[in-house]
């Protein structure tokens, strides 16, 4: 169990929040272009590391609002969280 | 529309604990991002929708929470008349705010139970079914939060000191007014 900090409500605990999986990934411009391997790199192909990863996730028992979170997967460090929309830090 | 079946039986008592529903209560979601949505609210409620999170507003008839940074729920703070069952609010917001794209109303008096929680144990109460730090919730009055409670989406509202609103599903309102019975007779 771990805090986190929802930008717009504050800080919760983790258990009123939904993970929603890698953030920043960037539907094709072209799908029509694309092979079959390609669509499936872009639909499932997931990183998934032990390490800093970003990650979106949801409020979901609360505001009910997306934001990002770079997360740490090794110890459950928060690194940073930000708004949807906004880019992502360099690191 | 209100429904007079009232989900919760009997009003129950302890030790420093109270707990009763009220009902039938008015109660109406708001969705917007606007100033016009704003402005056009404000103007017909004669009050301002609070934009900081986690706070509420009141009138002399009303009160106003933040749910979300576009969402509020605003409810009427005397219960409605059973005989003409009217709430005329609704009707108008509905059609100055929804039929004009404004925003969207929603009429959720009948998706939400009332149950209003009052005595000095209130929040030892609610501390032991709630992942929420309640610390500086209880400090300030109108204070709005939602969490989970005994894993059931609550909305809390800090209405005065050590009396606190409730606002549960009404599918889920039994199964959470006999947790509350179950908690509240081993505190």
């Amino acid at each position: 169990m771990f805090i986190i900090n929802c930008p717009f409500c504050g800080e919760r605990d983790q258990s009123e929040f939904k993970a929603g999986g890698e953030a920043h990934i960037e539907r094709p411009k072209q799908p029509t272009e694309l092979s079959d391997d390609e669509w499936a790199e872009y639909l499932f192909m997931r990183k998934n590391i032990k390490g800093v990863q970003f990650e979106r996730w949801n409020h979901a028992h609360g505001c009910r609002k997306w934001f990002n979170m770079v997360r740490d997967t090794s110890n459950d460090e928060i690194k940073l969280i930000y708004k949807m929309g906004e880019n992502p830090p360099i690191e | 529309m209100l429904n007079y079946k009232s989900s919760i039986i009997e009003n129950k008592k302890y030790s420093g604990l109270s707990i009763k529903e009220i009902s039938p209560v008015m109660k109406l979601n708001l969705r917007g991002k606007s100033r016009d949505f704003l402005s056009t609210i404000g103007k017909n409620i004669n009050m301002i929708l609070p934009i900081e999170a986690n706070t509420s507003s009141s009138s002399d008839k009303y009160t106003s929470m933040w749910l979300s940074p576009d969402e509020w729920l605003m409810v009427s703070n005397n219960i409605i008349d059973k005989e003409n069952n009217n709430y005329e609010i609704g009707d108008l917001l509905f059609n100055k705010i929804s039929k004009t794209n404004l925003g969207a109303v929603t009429d959720v008096s009948d998706q939400f139970v009332l149950i209003n929680l009052e005595g000095e144990k209130v929040f030892d109460l609610l501390s032991s079914g709630c992942p929420m730090n309640f610390n500086k919730f209880k400090e300030k009055e109108g204070t709005v939060a939602q969490t989970l409670l005994s894993q059931v989406d609550i909305i809390i509202h800090h209405k005065k000191h050590n009396n606190v609103n409730l606002f549960v599903r009404r599918s889920f309102s039994e199964h959470l007014f006999s947790w509350i019975n179950d908690a509240a007779s081993r505190l």
